[in-house]
């Protein structure tokens, strides 16, 4: 079974094989491969047993996200719907600019319209949120294609909130 | 004594204000929002009344709402918790006028700290060395003011504490638009657009020192607190004693302190901050009129409960103890549990917290604002929990501290325990060698570094594994996530199997 994994700014592909008896052989980025012993513990904990020795791991799911917690260590994964996509995506969009809203927040102010040239660093939206105020600026230089955001209203996090093209 | 006390606040605060008043015999009342109806702080109290929607100026910060809570239930007086409406002089005022008692000071004494130019006039006053400054709304004169001081300066809200919208400006041309910033932050959280300014002390250490008035001239304190690990003016650790004053310079610092409170007859539990230069001059930073985030370092290091003293100082007018009662012991230290990924720029998260596991340890305590099942809003400060712990030596407690943050547990909502478990271990914090800005300027990068580091193999098999076992419950793939509200399903996920097996039966 194969599938993917939002691990902080990487995707990482797992594609695990049952051995039966609740064995598998798990191989990861096509680069490293393990057997692993899983045995079910209460509270839905998962003992996992490797040649390196036995380690305690929880993992809960909300929504996409995973936290899998192994011994005292906390992550966060995010299963990805295909690997190809979720790679290929993520740098095609280069939403790294930041031009949706980094968090749930109110849109206090939009300080740009649709057709006007802006430059890198410019701000063009400022969002509040847990009592601070953020700007999202542009990322580079370029005209604004449409702008989503509208004084007073609630966004989710990651709400595309401006639209930029490329300049003149 | 009272016998029934509304709690103005939500969170972690309104549940330990809550346990207190149970042990004094007193009804704890809670409020609440639309979007806080089963929250733990209600759960905490003995009734509840809901204020209004989510948004704190509909609920928290909605006087006639609280007041008209306060007359329904029959409380006789209002604990305001800290932030909010807890440094409001109006409210205050408004609790007053409606025949309750404020549990705080007065509302001129409020007034006054809260206007930075009366509180450094005050301080002056009292004998208390100041840093330079200026305040107003006049964004050009303030410029002037900057120019005149040198830069880099401090920007903030000129009304309300804590760090909230404080920021450096290192540089005129930023200057500007930081000022605008702050003054529609203050116009929205206040009502005020004044912005306060000061110049920047470089390698400071902020400190600070907790007294207690009874509003007739007589003051005691209860020692200081290390408040200088923050990151963005935000404290993220704090203890008692500081590691980087010696006895004579505690002493003066004490005696400032509650020279000030003397001098402004203050009444109640208030917090006089500092800021420590390198070479040990110390400067008044700004007097804070209400219970602090980090108040119980100090009931562990000396075994007096603050609230209850604000309670007793409230309903009587006396102080509970007088100076020398309060003696000190040990080490007292704590960490600020916030959903705030580390990983992308300290953002705040909002979801349902899930399996929830506070630290059980001896000498360990956890003044918690949220369990299991319950959902951290975008509304509010992102405050999950202050994990605290208390041993003979610094090193002994900052151990134990550790050790508590490694057995702190939270999913469902990404916090910010990686980043203290790597500072509670770091070698700088260790040996006492930090300053306000020692975070950013020099732990955020090596931080960075681990935190973005890919994670274990074996923690992707875990995951893949759960869902080959159908465990770990995947909601179903391309499910939003983030703030959209939990769905039903999601109540079973942290119950574990049998429970949905029960279902499909």
């Amino acid at each position: 079974m194969k599938s993917a994994w939002r691990d902080g700014d990487r995707v990482r592909e797992v594609v695990l094989e049952s051995l039966g008896n609740d064995r598998y052989r798990v191989r990861v980025d096509d680069e490293v491969e393990l057997e692993v012993a899983a045995e079910w513990l209460e509270d839905d904990r998962l003992r996992l047993v490797t040649g390196a020795g036995a380690v305690v791991a929880e993992v809960t799911a909300a929504g996409d996200r995973r936290f899998v917690r192994l011994g005292a260590l906390d992550f966060v994964l995010e299963r990805q719907a295909d690997v190809a996509r979720a790679r290929g995506g993520r740098g095609a969009a280069g939403t790294a600019g930041g031009l949706e809203a980094p968090m749930p927040g109110v849109i206090t102010r939009v300080m740009v319209t649709a057709g006007d040239a802006v430059r890198k660093g410019q701000p063009l939206v400022a969002l509040e949120a847990m009592k601070m105020e953020h700007l999202i600026r542009a990322p580079r230089d370029g005209v604004v294609a449409s702008v989503a955001a509208t004084p007073g209203t609630l966004v989710s996090g990651g709400a595309t909130l401006v639209e930029l093209s490329a300049g003149p | 004594m009272f016998r029934r006390v509304l709690i103005a606040n939500r969170g972690e605060i309104a549940c330990r204000i809550a346990t207190t008043l149970r042990e004094m015999g007193i009804a704890p009342i809670a409020v609440c929002s639309a979007a806080d109806r089963d929250a733990m702080h209600v759960r905490c109290a003995d009734e509840r009344v809901e204020l209004g929607p989510a948004e704190a100026r509909d609920s928290y910060l909605n006087i006639p709402a609280l007041l008209e809570a306060a007359r329904r239930t029959g409380a006789e007086a209002i604990h305001p918790g800290y932030g909010f409406l807890s440094e409001n002089a109006g409210f205050a005022s408004a609790v007053e006028s409606a025949g309750l008692i404020f549990i705080g000071p007065s509302p001129e004494s409020i007034r006054a700290m809260g206007d930075k130019r009366a509180a450094r006039d005050l301080a002056v006053e009292a004998g208390v060395p100041v840093v330079p400054g200026a305040t107003g709304a006049d964004v050009a004169a303030l410029c002037a003011a900057a120019k005149g001081m040198g830069f880099p300066v401090m920007v903030k809200a000129a009304m309300g504490g804590g760090g909230k919208g404080m920021r450096a400006v290192s540089e005129e041309g930023a200057l500007v638009e930081a000022l605008e910033s702050a003054q529609r932050l203050a116009a929205s959280a206040f009502g005020d657009p004044s912005v306060y300014l000061e110049k920047r002390l470089e390698h400071a250490r902020h400190i600070e020192v907790q007294v207690l008035g009874d509003g007739q001239g007589e003051a005691i304190h209860f020692f200081e607190r290390e408040c200088s690990l923050q990151r963005r003016h935000q404290k993220v650790i704090e203890e008692t004693p500081s590691p980087a004053i010696d006895e004579t310079r505690r002493e003066r610092l004490v005696f400032a302190a509650v020279a000030l409170a003397k001098r402004a007859r203050y009444r109640g539990a208030g917090t006089v901050e500092f800021l420590v230069a390198p070479d040990g001059a110390f400067y008044f930073l700004e007097m804070n009129t209400r219970l602090q985030v980090e108040h119980p370092v100090t009931e562990l290091a000396t075994g007096h409960d603050l609230v209850r003293a604000q309670v007793v100082v409230a309903a009587t007018g006396k102080l509970p103890i007088p100076q020398p009662a309060v003696r000190r012991h040990g080490h007292a230290i704590e960490a600020r549990v916030y959903a705030e990924d580390a990983a992308r720029e300290f953002l705040p998260q909002a979801g349902r917290a899930l399996r929830v596991r506070w630290p059980r340890a001896p000498f360990v305590r956890v003044d918690a604002g949220v369990e299991s099942g319950d959902t951290v809003s975008v509304h509010y400060d992102p405050l999950l929990a202050k994990i605290i712990a208390y041993a003979e030596t610094r090193e002994r407690a900052l151990g134990r501290l550790a050790s508590a943050l490694d057995d702190a547990r939270v999913h469902g909502v990404v916090t910010n325990l990686p980043f203290l478990r790597a500072l509670a271990r770091s070698p700088a914090v260790a040996g006492a060698k930090f300053d306000t800005e020692w975070i950013e300027r020099e732990f955020l990068a090596d931080f960075e570094a681990v935190v973005r580091a890919p994670a274990p193999e074996l923690a992707l098999a875990a995951a893949a594994i759960a869902e080959a076992a159908g465990r770990g419950a995947p909601t179903g793939v391309g499910a939003r996530t983030g703030a959209a509200a939990p769905r039903a399903a999601d109540a079973f996920e942290s119950a574990g199997r049998w429970r949905q097996r029960g279902l499909e039966r």
